[in-house]
């Protein structure tokens, strides 16, 4: 459609806001309640401009201009909110005449009249949509001589979110926010005109992804708890990255001052998690900082840990490794080391002469499908989904993409000045199409709520779940109780799976867990003609697969080398937690341990060597859909933090060799050479990595054993493993929560909130009792971390041991 | 007044609930939350928490929601109302027909301010904006019901029968602006006659108070 914003041309789509028209010509109209990948909804009356159309004769013929012989543009008789006004043929738009700037200054000044003007001391001030757009289009003055409307100025709505009212200038886009984007409805306008505010009866703002409307505020009503009165805006330095604290490949910004992180940002990845992130990823960033952080090498001296540095270090290693038989040498690395990583720990395998070689957590059914794997873009428009799992704690982005596909309205192609700001199919309390979304597992999960079915099958049953399904959709009859739903529900949800344009099947941790569970989906999946996702465990699951960061047989895979191996070279992994093995990695040769804490297999370790995490390090990653992303390190003072190819650089040195994956460079030269990809070209927002796998090595799958046992470790958003060190984030979630069924948990005479130390496959775990309906009878759930990965354990009950304060007791 | 109890509201009336519920269809079942809230208000004059929630839940909506919802609406209360819930209008139109005096009238009657309820729980005060019937002020809205053109004669009579714990008789204009105050009728007068209006000695607009402050802020 031609349009013609102050005299410039363009052709639009039918359906474009009149808003995007202007962008999209370079002019400029503010706006405050229009936000990206949100409903327009015409609330702040501040995008107002001059808007006319020709007209259609009765005979279907333009009205013509008598002077100009031209169609006759007719004005619309007041100013239009261009947010909400579609794009018509012929358009003209017209931002710049005098009543449009009457308009905007007096749309400043109106919202000025209650506001604060408190940018001094507002954590906001220098980048405060509402500074700026007084400063562009106010007058500077203000007529209004009366008393400020007062309220609260400091309101903890969480633990995590702090709501200065007196700021808000009632945008609604964090009213909107919820219920558009997660589907939680936890906040509203109380109140109505002048005396209206933001508030929650939901104690704690029950979501996963709350910290978002602090990146949409646009006035300083709504900060992050971890980073208020941190520093000023103009103070940060902004690493745009992606998230290495799940497998989604989350764009985020981390804003780091005088070498300290004090806040995470959403960044835009419009074809992964558009412009939001979960709680778990924003919040969770203090643990960098924490004052036990290993800033420096340390080499065990008669007993004791004693600080050095990395070429000291170094030389011992070297040195002590030549004692030890290189095939008896392990190494493991966790799995969100980066690709970069993944090659400098084949190098050092390759080195020293081992096959002894992996990456954990690895599910045993593998992360990378053979046949192909849907794309969160596929899964955002699919017909039908199912899910096995509990994406909203493993990737929560998923769940956000599962609710895109509910609405059923298609991700917005973007303009040169990127997403929509005003996408007029999307509307406030759309119509969700549940009925196309199925969730399965052994529990009730969250995204359960949404679903048009749920099914809640026997822990461990996954296996057993995916052969009924196969059976239903080959027209058998499925043996009973393995489904977990009724008999046409789940047939309902088969049929829907085969009839969608793009179904996919999202397999979550416990299906990948095992191997035959896996083969089984994969299999129902090919049945049905939908596309599997697999949610890999970390955020460089695919990767290190991808590159073959794999054992050169089954039994040296990282279980075997905790018994096997004679000496060990581990990064970030802690093995140590449970007694069994610390005891056995106690007798090692050599026991080299790369970590950013002094974890318990730390203490054990003869050297030490600081490693760097997700927000220092330089590299790649590559997500759950096999989507290459950089990894950028945010300048932060991490003392002699290093990644692997720092360890490498420095082993290589201390051993006199050039080993490959030295830097990151080197690595990727390997990367060119190896898997043909040249990551130095990588484009702004990622590229698809091969399907060619890395040479040589082959992963194999590991051992599996039959799942038993009464506990179910489950996937949390927050990363278990470091939540005592994220303050605000064990405030909000209370700690690591031992899920009971409140019958079972009476029955241990444990309540709500009690603390209690309980072995869990061998590993005492200190977890805080959450006794929840959710949960079925007889099991238990535990938080998994990267050293006990989701899946179904033992649990020893009866070894229970409550501390509980005595100010508690009754 | 009963204090509310801990039983749900809609517990033992399914009918009722059933009823209100079937007036949308099922996708729009959350309009049923405003019948509902004043459902409640009528048997407890206000909407308590609990009841907030009670109600949140059977809309399948968030108590957050509700509470948007209700506090909308000042008709909704948060707090239990007295007995009489006094609502006097405190607009242009009825300030100029003494509306500052009617409150002001009403405020030594009951030693209240705006937005209080007595001890007793019998009075509630409440500045309100306009109540639709300009041309009869000044209006006062009790409960339910207004009163209009309300003098100090008939704000005493509605006091004497407040007082006795009697809901007082509406006093409605006929003939609206084009009858004089003096002229104006009390309808539906308890034996069904109707009683004729006090004498034009006892109104206040002549003796020209209101004329003098009616409509200052
Ligand atoms: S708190 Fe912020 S986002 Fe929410 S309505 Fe107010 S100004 Fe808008
Ligand atoms: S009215 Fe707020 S952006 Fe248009
Ligand atoms: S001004 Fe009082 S009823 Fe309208």
């Amino acid at each position: 459609m031609k349009v013609v914003v102050d005299g410039v041309t363009l052709d639009l789509p039918p359906g474009t806001s009149a808003i995007d028209a202007v962008f999209a010509a370079g002019s400029d109209v503010p706006y405050f309640c229009s936000q990206p990948y949100m409903s327009p909804i015409g609330a702040c009356r501040m995008c107002l401009a001059k808007v006319g159309a020709p007209r259609k004769d009765r005979d279907g013929s333009w009205i013509l201009d008598e002077e100009t012989g031209e169609p006759k543009i007719f004005w619309f008789p007041n100013l239009m909110a261009t947010c909400t006004t579609a794009v018509m043929d012929g358009m003209v738009v017209d931002t710049r005449s005098e009543p449009v700037k009457a308009a905007q200054n007096g749309m400043v000044e109106f919202t000025l009249i209650n506001h604060p003007l408190d940018c001094p001391v507002c954590d906001k001030g220098g980048a405060c949509e509402l500074q700026d757009r007084a400063y562009e289009y106010g007058e500077g003055v203000s007529r209004f001589v009366f008393d400020k409307r007062h309220q609260e100025k400091h309101h903890a709505l969480s633990d995590l979110i702090t709501l200065d009212r007196e700021r808000c200038i009632h945008c609604k886009r964090c009213v909107r926010y919820f219920e558009e984007v997660p589907g939680d409805e936890v906040l509203d306008f109380i109140e109505r005109g002048g005396h209206t505010y933001i508030g929650t009866l939901e104690e704690g703002l029950p979501s996963n992804f709350t910290g978002n409307i602090t990146d949409i505020c646009p006035v300083g009503a709504l900060l992050d708890a971890t980073s208020r009165f941190r520093g000023r805006n103009w103070e940060y330095h902004h690493t745009e990255t992606t998230s290495l604290d799940d497998a989604s490949g989350s764009a985020i910004v981390v804003d780091g001052r005088t070498g300290r992180i004090e806040r995470i940002k959403a960044g835009h990845h419009p074809e992964i998690n558009k412009t939001w992130i979960d709680d778990g990823t924003r919040f969770g960033h203090e643990y960098a900082d924490a004052p036990d952080r290993v800033r420096r090498p340390l080499v065990r001296h008669d007993g004791r840990l004693v600080e050095t540095d990395w070429a000291d270090a170094m030389d011992y290693v070297a040195a002590r490794l030549t004692e030890v038989n290189g095939r008896d040498v392990g190494i493991a690395i966790r799995a969100d080391a980066t690709l970069e990583e993944g090659v400098a720990a084949r190098a050092l395998a390759d080195h020293i002469g081992t096959g002894q070689l992996d990456h954990a957590p690895r599910p045993a059914g593998g992360v990378i499908a053979a046949g192909g794997q849907a794309r969160l873009e596929e899964l955002a428009v699919a017909g039908a989904i199912l899910v096995v799992g509990d994406v909203t704690e493993e990737v929560p982005i998923v769940d956000l993409r599962i609710k895109d596909a509910l609405r059923g309205v298609t991700p917005p192609s973007l303009f040169d000045h990127g997403a929509p700001i005003a996408d007029l199919r999307l509307k406030e309390r759309a119509p969700r199409h549940a009925e196309i979304l199925t969730v399965a597992a052994p529990l009730r999960v969250d995204l359960m709520r949404h679903a048009g079915r749920a099914a809640q099958y026997p822990a461990g049953g996954e296996r057993a779940f995916f052969h009924a399904l196969t059976a239903l959709a080959e027209g058998e009859t499925p043996a009973d109780g393995d489904l977990g739903m009724p008999l046409e529900a789940a047939t309902a949800a088969v049929d829907g799976l085969r009839k969608a344009e793009t179904a996919v099947v999202v397999l979550g941790g416990w299906v990948l867990a095992s191997l035959q569970a896996t083969e089984a989906a994969l299999h129902f999946c090919r049945a049905v003609g939908a596309k599997p996702m697999l949610l890999g465990p970390m955020a460089n699951s695919y990767g290190l697969e991808l590159v073959g960061v794999a054992p050169s047989h089954a039994r040296y895979a990282y279980g075997g080398m905790l018994t096997g191996a004679k000496a060990l070279i581990l990064s970030q992994l802690d093995p140590a937690i449970d007694p069994a093995v610390a005891e056995r990695l106690d007798k090692l040769e050599l026991l080299v341990v790369h970590a950013s804490f002094l974890t318990a297999t730390a203490k054990l370790a003869d050297v030490v060597l600081p490693a760097a995490i997700g927000y220092e390090k330089d590299g790649t990653v590559v997500n759950l859909e096999g989507r290459m992303l950089p990894v950028r390190a945010a300048p932060v003072d991490a003392g002699e933090s290093r990644d692997l190819t720092g360890f490498v650089k420095a082993f290589g040195e201390a051993a006199g060799q050039r080993l490959e994956g030295r830097s990151v460079k080197s690595a990727r030269r390997w990367l060119k050479k190896g898997l043909g990809v040249d990551l130095d070209a990588l484009p702004e927002h990622g590229g698809w990595a091969p399907a060619k796998r890395g040479p040589a090595r082959v992963a194999v799958a590991v051992h599996e054993a039959p799942a038993h046992g009464g506990a179910l470790r489950v996937p949390t958003m927050v990363r278990a493993e470091v939540l005592d060190r994220n303050p605000h984030l064990r405030a909000a979630t209370g700690g690591l929560a031992l899920g009971l069924h409140p019958d079972d948990a009476a029955a241990l005479k444990l309540r709500s909130g009690d603390e209690v130390t309980v072995p869990v496959a061998g590993v005492p775990r200190r977890l805080v009792v959450r006794p929840s309906e959710a949960v079925p009878a007889g099991l238990a759930t535990v938080p998994a971390t990267p050293d006990e990965p989701v899946g179904l354990v033992p649990i020893d009950l009866k070894q229970i041991a409550l501390e509980r304060r005595a100010l508690e007791v009754a | 007044m009963d204090l509310p109890t801990l039983k749900p509201f809609f517990e033992d009336k399914p009918e009722l609930l059933q009823e209100i519920l079937d007036r949308y269809p099922p996708n729009g079942r959350r309009s049923a939350l405003m019948p509902l809230m004043w459902e409640v208000q009528r048997a407890e004059r206000h909407i308590g928490e609990a009841r907030l929630h009670e109600i949140a839940e059977i809309v399948g909506v968030t108590v957050t929601e509700a509470k948007g919802v209700m506090s909308f609406y000042s008709t909704f209360h948060e707090h239990p109302v007295g007995r009489f819930h006094l609502q006097v209008c405190r607009t242009l139109s009825c300030k100029l027909a003494g509306g500052d005096e009617l409150y002001r009238a009403l405020v030594e009657e009951t030693g209240l301010v705006s937005g209080e309820t007595d001890a007793e729980g019998t009075f509630s005060l409440q500045n309100v904006e306009c109540l639709g019937s300009c041309g009869t002020g000044p209006v006062l809205q009790v409960n339910d019901t207004y009163h209009e053109r309300v003098t100090r004669t008939r704000l005493a009579e509605l006091f004497a029968e407040m007082r006795a714990g009697r809901e007082p008789v509406p006093t409605r204009e006929r003939g609206g602006d084009n009858v004089s105050a003096d002229k104006a009728e009390r309808v539906d007068a308890p034996d069904g006659t109707s009683v004729d209006a006090p004498d034009g000695t006892s109104v206040d607009a002549p003796d020209g108070t209101s004329d003098e402050e009616g409509g200052v802020a």
